[in-house]
């Protein structure tokens, strides 16, 4: 691994007595793209809020580039966040203008960056509109580019997608791949897991404060089983210990295989079975089956009576790292 | 980079808020309608002199009778009036039409009026019967007298000139009374003016939830330095165009607005004073500033701060219900405890102090009640504003946000959303 570009060790967040992130560790180097994920509650914005330097965290170390984040370290940062707006009543290019000066560019530099990304995104003849009449679209444009101005070295996307018609989506996944191309460190956190699987290099799924997986995508997927067998069948399907069901509908099931067993293997122990097989094929347990998997528990009915109880709801040999 | 942001902040606020239409419009009613008043004063003063200039041109035939004996015969005749045979005549000659005036002289015109009848010429033209009968009497006693500058004394228009001692040092009067006091108008201005902008400043980022941009590319200490110093020249750029057409009208038209009467004694600026006034705007302005940011980033729309506008105003309007005892005995316990309440201090300090009863002692702690006062308010509001930007829906908890440490976020609930 090269540099980290973010740092999170130990990392313990209390909102008053409620603990919100526990002993969270994990690194993003520099040039890669890093999705956070995470059901809603699980910790995610705090984690950023607190390497942004907006909360304080009540216990560990939070780096970007080897140093706690301070506002004039912010020169390079792209920062989008989940609550996001801009000042309604200014015109377009002011608003532009005044953050690219906050982030260090010259008032002339910032101004002509700002009317060639207005151009780019076909807002040109909105410069000198004030935000409040561009529709909701065009200001999430703004938004985007108010993000990307001075070139960021690390870009922190937070629910990039959130609000995002088709079209600026496509256009927010173009410009996320050229800041990757760029150079830049991306750290998304989303729920978009087809994004995630086509944009990032590794990712760190969070569950009630605490990360429930971490790596590569490959890693995390075969932390999971990797497998999937989707089946077409006539019959019930019996119990196995090679497998889980994971979906079972009246001739269509998906199955995930949580061992070394080879699908001919299963596929026998089906026929032998007395299922009648119609179609059998094998692939990748998607990111969006794993986020099921880890997740789906948190809308039942508790029985724990510990919500944030770590490592609930995945296989102990995929928890990963806690301290790095 | 925080002192480049401080600027880019003051010029950002600064230009967006006198760049729009809403401001001079608010800004300029003020002078316009002053200019308006004055250009009434102008014309009627205009209307006034012309006509005063054809009455005393105005030729028209007079009769008189005069029981004091003042008026000879030459005397009116200087004015073409001639005697009438009786009052009764004298009206009804008018009555005729045989005359235009008849003027009646009492036997004592130093306690009885002089009684005027004329032919009626309308409401400006009839002040010239009394301008010729005061004239003609006027003239008839200076000739009596047979001096000008006694006749002048004895009019009551000797010039006086009064010169009080502080100990051994000629003290300045109303003369070193207004230019101290001019802090007050200013802090008055500002608040009043500028109030509900205060509020609203840190309110905006909040609602439009820009918070969390703006507290990754600067510290929120700069944020709100930044607006506050924008404030304060916003405001006195409102303070200029208000008293520009005052200015300009005593610079270029003084004797057409007619503002002698206005004409000030020669205004002395006492340096010590005018330091302390300086000083205690400078102090109030930041006190009051930062207590209204701080309300608003506590609260959650403008709406609800609005709601404590009212407890800001009244208390610089409270020093006003004893402004007798401020002037006339600024140690009694009331009045002290206006002087030194942060809230009041400023208003009653300056006024203290533009009437010369504020020791530079008192004025010294006043000055640290305030600039101190502001110090802490502006680390409270900062401290709030971290917390209660970020909170976009709910007032934050301020005993907890002043128990908790700096960017603790014990004062505030946890995120509803992302988390």
């Amino acid at each position: 691994m090269g540099e980290a570009r973010v740092h999170i060790s130990g990392f313990r967040m209390d909102f008053g007595d409620t603990t919100v992130v526990r002993d969270l560790s994990f690194d993003v180097q520099a040039g890669e793209t890093f999705g956070f994920l995470g059901s809603n509650g699980s910790g995610k914005t705090t984690t950023i809020r607190a390497l942004l330097g907006i909360y304080e965290p009540t216990a560990g170390i939070l780096h970007i580039n080897g140093r706690d984040f301070k506002p004039e370290h912010g020169d390079r940062l792209g920062y989008l966040p989940e609550e996001r707006g801009l000042y309604k009543k200014e015109k377009v290019i002011d608003i532009m203008t005044y953050f690219g000066r906050l982030k260090g560019m010259e008032r002339r530099t910032a101004k002509r960056w700002s009317l060639e990304y207005l151009d780019r995104v076909a807002l040109a003849d909105r410069a000198t509109a004030v935000l409040d009449k561009l529709s909701s679209g065009q200001q999430q444009k703004v938004q985007l580019g108010v993000t990307i101005m001075n070139n960021p070295e690390l870009l922190i996307l937070d629910e990039p997608t959130k609000g995002f018609d088709p079209v600026n989506r496509r256009l927010l996944m173009d410009i996320i791949a050229e800041q990757k191309q760029g150079g830049a460190t991306v750290v998304m956190v989303t729920h978009q897991m087809e994004e995630v699987e086509r944009l990032c290099d590794r990712v760190i799924l969070l569950k009630d404060g605490t990360a429930e997986a971490y790596g590569t995508i490959d890693e995390v997927q075969n932390k999971y089983g990797g497998r999937i067998i989707r089946i077409r069948h006539t019959g019930p399907l019996p119990r196995s210990p090679h497998y889980e069901v994971m979906l079972e509908e009246t001739n269509y099931s998906e199955l995930s295989i949580t061992d070394a067993t080879d699908e001919a293997v299963i596929l026998k122990d089906l026929i032998d079975a007395g299922v009648t097989v119609r179609s059998f094929t094998t692939t990748k347990i998607s990111l969006e089956d794993i986020f099921i998997r880890v997740y789906g528990d948190q809308n039942k009915p508790s029985t724990s009576g510990s919500a944030g109880a770590a490592g609930s709801g995945g296989p102990a040999a995929s928890r990963p790292r806690q301290g790095v | 980079m925080a002192q480049h942001n401080l600027g880019t902040v003051v010029s950002f606020e600064f230009i967006r808020t006198v760049t729009k239409g809403r401001f001079w419009i608010g800004t300029l009613s003020v002078p316009i309608i002053i200019a308006v008043v004055f250009g009434l004063i102008f014309l009627s003063n205009s209307t006034t002199d012309t006509a005063a200039a054809a009455q005393k041109s105005a030729q028209f035939s007079i009769s008189y009778t005069d029981a004091s004996g003042l008026i000879t015969a030459q005397d009116a005749a200087l004015f073409g009036a001639t005697a009438a045979d009786s009052p009764d005549a004298g009206i009804q000659a008018v009555q005729s039409g045989a005359v235009d005036a008849y003027f009646d002289y009492p036997a004592h015109p130093e306690t009885t009026a002089v009684l005027v009848h004329g032919a009626d010429k309308g409401i400006f033209e009839n002040g010239k019967y009394a301008a010729v009968a005061q004239a003609t009497l006027t003239h008839a006693v200076e000739q009596r007298i047979g001096s000008p500058q006694l006749s002048a004394l004895a009019a009551g228009k000797a010039q006086i000139e009064t010169v009080t001692y502080d100990g051994a040092k000629e003290s300045g009067g109303l003369g070193s009374v207004i230019p101290p006091l001019f802090f007050l108008v200013i802090f008055y201005g500002l608040i009043v003016l500028l109030a509900g902008q205060m509020l609203n400043s840190t309110l905006e980022e909040k609602e439009n939830r820009v918070t969390e941009m703006i507290l990754t590319t600067l510290k929120p200490t700069t944020l709100i330095a930044g607006k506050v110093i924008a404030l304060f020249a916003i405001g006195l750029v409102q303070m200029l165009v208000f008293l520009s057409p005052i200015v300009i009208g005593r610079l270029f038209f003084p004797k057409e607005l007619s503002l002698t009467a206005l004409d000030l004694p020669p205004l002395i600026l006492d340096p010590v004073r005018m330091t302390i006034g300086l000083l205690i705007l400078v102090g109030g302005f930041a006190l009051f500033t930062t207590t209204l940011v701080a309300i608003g980033a506590v609260m959650p729309t403008a709406k609800e701060a609005g709601n404590f506008m009212g407890v800001m105003m009244a208390l610089i309007f409270v020093p006003f219900y004893a402004v007798a005892l401020v002037v006339s005995d600024p140690q009694s316990v009331i009045v002290q405890i206006f002087t030194f309440f942060p809230f009041s201090a400023p208003v009653t300090a300056l006024l203290r102090n533009g009437f010369g009863s504020l020791s530079v002692l008192e004025a010294g702690i006043v000055i640290v009640i305030l600039f101190v006062g502001a110090a802490v308010m502006l680390r409270l509001a900062v401290r709030l504003f971290q917390y209660g930007s970020i909170s976009y829906t709910s007032k934050v908890n301020i005993r907890t946000a002043l128990r908790a440490g700096p960017r603790h976020p014990a004062a505030v609930k946890p995120p509803t959303t992302g988390r």
